[in-house]
């Protein structure tokens, strides 16, 4: 993992639960709009630290495992 | 979301050695494609999809998996080996 850095993406929310509720209805098949061989569009978030991390600080120094993990927070 | 707070924490008791990060914006969700709208009586909510992205050093996204089979980080991690031993020796 040297060479690599991996980057939790937190965003379990109480919210984020999907519903139950009989007349829930998805409006968007649930696809990502990415592909690989794609150029990973840029992005700017907040670490645990209170610090902006860019994808572009990565540029040419690392390979980025991206994990997005709702629900962190959850039994399920 | 969580906030980078909620975060911190999360991350001392596990003793976490890379960065948890906040979308609090929920920028980066929305440009991936990963945050999805579901109408619920004329409202419509946002939450994301679990997803494993694998960016090389180039900026090209070489892995994607989303939904239930990201929750096994497993094959990824595979992947990342698998980007690691191509690259040149130092």
């Amino acid at each position: 993992m040297k060479h690599m850095i991996a980057l939790g993406l937190l965003v379990a929310t109480a919210l984020a639960a999907a519903p139950v509720a009989p007349q829930a209805e998805k409006s968007q098949v649930a696809k990502m709009t990415l592909k690989v061989g794609d150029t990973a569009p840029e992005f700017t978030l907040l670490s645990d630290q209170w610090k902006t991390v860019k994808l572009s600080d990565y540029r040419g120094k690392k390979n980025v495992f991206l994990a997005v993990y709702v629900l962190a927070f959850t039994g399920g | 979301m969580d906030s980078p707070a909620a975060n911190a924490a999360f991350a001392k008791q596990i003793s976490l050695t890379f960065p948890l990060l906040s979308d609090m914006n929920r920028k980066m969700l929305k440009t991936y494609g990963i945050l999805k709208g579901y109408n619920v009586q004329d409202e419509t909510y946002e939450w994301a999809l679990r997803a494993n992205i694998i960016i090389d050093k180039q900026g090209i996204i070489q892995f994607v998996e989303e939904g239930d089979s990201a929750v096994d980080p497993n094959t990824a991690l595979t992947m990342c080996t698998t980007l690691h031993k191509k690259e040149p020796a130092k």
